[in-house]
């Protein structure tokens, strides 16, 4: 059966794109809007601000890829669809960063599930961030018009055998577990949503808003990077761009791009990094702090049956009995889901090599994966990351905390104790020195003693968010609680970046829901002057 | 097969030949050939250490998979962004250099010449190490090699994998 790919449809009937990496002269674009980003910020916004009739281009530093790209393979999913070939890491490389780069950003990449902003994180934010007109009530609408735009419904299939055990343990032990809500239509249950979905029915933004916006007229530009904001007396007045070659490298090619109103979606890191090399006014030196990861830390069970986690839906099933438990600001919560196993994936994120690393490998498809995403940004001790600039980019210096560690240590319990009661015969912490553990007794023993580290201690991050809040209070916020810049009247930020502490949750969701919010409020600000305050 | 046959069939090529570098990922270029060849016996070193019990038993097709996993190596490499290759070819460069090898190893012996029972304890000695640079380099090679040799489905059947075929 033949897939039809809705993007080559799309450019043979004559969509606006433009492969910067085939330019051989500088050029210039102009449009009402330019957005910087692709992924669930810029392809929430374009769409909105194309039907509300203004000419938008979008600007993206990856490449336009699609299904018939993708081929379910990591070695070629990672360097086309992932930001450094999925190796990104912190500056004391302790944790390894998933963020997406191509046309739809993580949104062509991410496993599916859709969590609206938790209760929680929007009164932290309201409280203690300045944040306005954000709660239950005001984003709900939102985020049903995101859900029914993206065919976002609970996955009322079976869960795959990795979710299975996650949720087999929940119900053993008594836990809260929920039944995952997925961006999906006419799903195959393969498993690999994280290397472009490629049989397009997970609902990206790659097969769904930016198609609309294109069909309308929209103008797209891949492989190209925004390097500059020309900014002057509190106005953007153009935005700087170097194309770049096949493999994303610069090339001389360089292209200027002027409008109305600019929007920055390049996600968290790349939305203040841009910003900071463009010496945008940061007063209170905010930019690229309170960067947020949800550090997450890995378990491995071994099962007598197969598992086969690289099959199914990879995420059904998340438990958020740990997350809040102790309050908003107490020690740090953790959201327990499980992740696809792959072979890459697996491969590097687990320990040591030689005959102990291969003796975990032939167990593949035995081997039952969770893993626990530390809520960071509300407790004292948890600040998160800062974003630096260096000579040819940026650094992310994320220091792992003594509170961060505390909840390392209870999350390795927790997951030992679950994977134990899911029937697991034994438990591998993915933190060097551990043996596995054959019980929970031993476990229990075992993880209190356990020795844990940046480097030994195998941490990794699929959810980027913060370094440029939102807010009113100029003292901790860069933008207002509709993304409007507080210094630069046709700027806005439209993307994770805005989130003043880490979600609790997995993103995409949220991301696009505040975003439909305040993209429909800048289109009627722009089309029939009320202001939106 | 012993060692000095693995590494002459490395140099021969005719396995790397055969698999093909451009076959691996065509839009991405494949890096300066003498540049290759230099980490190619570096890495053919330390392969049959790091991937002890993954590679096959038989000796063709082990040697088959030290050298297409060479091949994904150079591979890997390339797509590294710029940064991540300067400090990759900075350690390499030190591993080749006997001031280097003294700075991380203790010993001037080069790689070549060292046994896999000695290559294990220097792998070891950086895993354990209270040095974030050593921890850092084992982590950086183990992390290169294990993505490279999993990443070709060849070396898929002692995993019992194999990605769905959803167009046929």
């Amino acid at each position: 059966m033949a897939i039809i790919d809705p993007i080559v449809n799309g450019l043979n009937s004559g969509w606006l794109h433009t492969d910067a990496s085939q330019l051989q002269e500088n050029q210039s674009f102009e449009a009402d809007i330019i957005i910087v980003g692709t992924g669930a910020g810029g392809g929430v916004a374009v769409e909105i601000l194309t039907q509300a009739g203004l000419s938008v281009i979008m600007i993206e530093a990856g490449p336009l890829k699609s299904s018939s790209d993708f081929n379910m393979e990591e070695r070629t999913a990672y360097p086309n669809l992932y930001q450094q070939a999925a190796a990104m890491k912190t500056a004391d490389k302790a944790i390894g960063i998933f963020q997406g780069r191509a046309v739809g950003g993580s949104t062509t990449v991410n496993w599916t599930t859709s969590i609206r902003t938790p209760t929680e994180a929007l009164a932290f934010w309201e409280q203690h961030k300045s944040v306005t007109g954000l709660n239950r009530e005001s984003l709900d609408p939102w985020f049903e018009q995101m859900e029914q735009r993206l065919n976002i419904h609970e996955w009322n299939y079976e869960p795959n055998r990795n979710n299975g055990a996650l949720k087999q343990g929940c119900i053993n032990l008594g836990w809260d577990y929920t039944v995952i809500k997925r961006n999906v239509a006419g799903c195959w249950n393969t498993g690999y949503c994280g290397m472009g979905c490629p049989v397009n029915a997970k609902q990206s933004m790659l097969i769904t808003t930016i198609p609309a916006a294109l069909d309308k007229g929209a103008q797209l530009i891949s492989r190209a990077r925004v390097v500059k904001i020309e900014h002057h007396n509190g106005q953007v007045f153009a935005l700087k761009a170097q194309a770049l070659d096949v493999n994303l490298r610069p090339t001389d090619v360089e292209l200027l791009f002027k409008a109305k109103h600019y929007i920055l979606s390049a996600g968290a890191i790349h939305t203040p990094t841009l910003m900071m090399r463009s010496q945008v006014p940061d007063p209170h030196s905010l930019l690229g702090k309170r960067t947020f990861l949800h550090p997450t830390l890995l378990s491995g069970g071994v099962f007598a049956d197969a598992i086969n986690a690289h099959s199914g839906a990879p995420q059904s099933i998340y438990s958020d009995e740990f997350v809040w438990r102790d309050g908003a600001e107490g020690e740090l919560g953790y959201k327990l889901e499980v992740p696809p196993v792959h072979p890459i994936l697996i491969a590097s994120k687990t320990l040591g090599y030689g005959t102990s690393h291969a003796e975990l490998m032939s167990q593949f498809n035995q081997l039952q994966v969770t893993i626990a995403l530390v809520r960071d940004g509300y407790h004292p001790d948890s600040q998160g990351g800062q974003v630096h600039l260096t000579s040819t980019g940026f650094a992310l210096d994320y220091p792992l905390t003594d509170a961060f560690w505390r909840a390392a240590r209870r999350a390795y319990a927790s997951m030992a104790e679950l994977q134990f009661s899911a029937g697991a015969l034994k438990v591998l912490p993915i933190s060097d020195g551990m043996p596995y553990l054959t019980s929970w007794q031993n476990a229990k023993e075992s993880i209190a003693q356990m020795s844990l580290a940046p480097l030994r201690t195998v941490v990794a991050s699929a959810h980027v968010m913060g370094g440029c809040p939102f807010g009113e209070d100029e003292k901790l916020s860069m933008v207002n609680s509709y993304g409007q810049s507080h210094y630069l009247e046709n700027l806005s930020v439209m993307d994770g970046s805005i989130f003043p502490t880490s979600l609790g949750a997995n993103p995409q969701l949220s991301i696009y829901g505040i975003t439909a919010r305040n993209a429909t409020a800048l289109a009627q600000r722009l089309t029939d002057g009320r202001e939106h305050k | 097969m012993n060692r000095r046959t693995f590494l002459l069939g490395t140099f021969a090529g005719t396995a790397a030949l055969a698999l093909g570098v451009n076959l691996y990922s065509p839009e991405f270029s494949v890096p300066d050939e003498d540049e290759a060849k230099d980490y190619r016996l570096l890495f053919s070193v330390l392969l049959p250490v790091m991937l002890e019990g993954a590679l096959p038993d038989v000796a063709t097709h082990k040697l088959a998979a030290q050298n297409r996993t060479l091949d994904a190596i150079n591979q890997s490499i390339a797509v590294l962004p710029d940064e991540q290759q300067a400090e990759l070819f900075e350690l390499l460069a030190m591993l080749e250099n006997r001031l280097g090898l003294l700075v991380l190893t203790s010993s001037m012996t080069p790689l070549l010449l060292r046994s896999p029972a000695e290559l294990t304890q220097m792998l070891e000695s950086w895993r354990h190490s209270y040095f974030a640079l050593l921890q850092t380099a084992y982590l950086g090679l183990r992390e290169l090699v294990m993505a490279s040799y999993y990443a070709c489905p060849e070396h898929w059947s002692r995993l019992h994998y194999a990605k769905p075929e959803l167009f046929k």
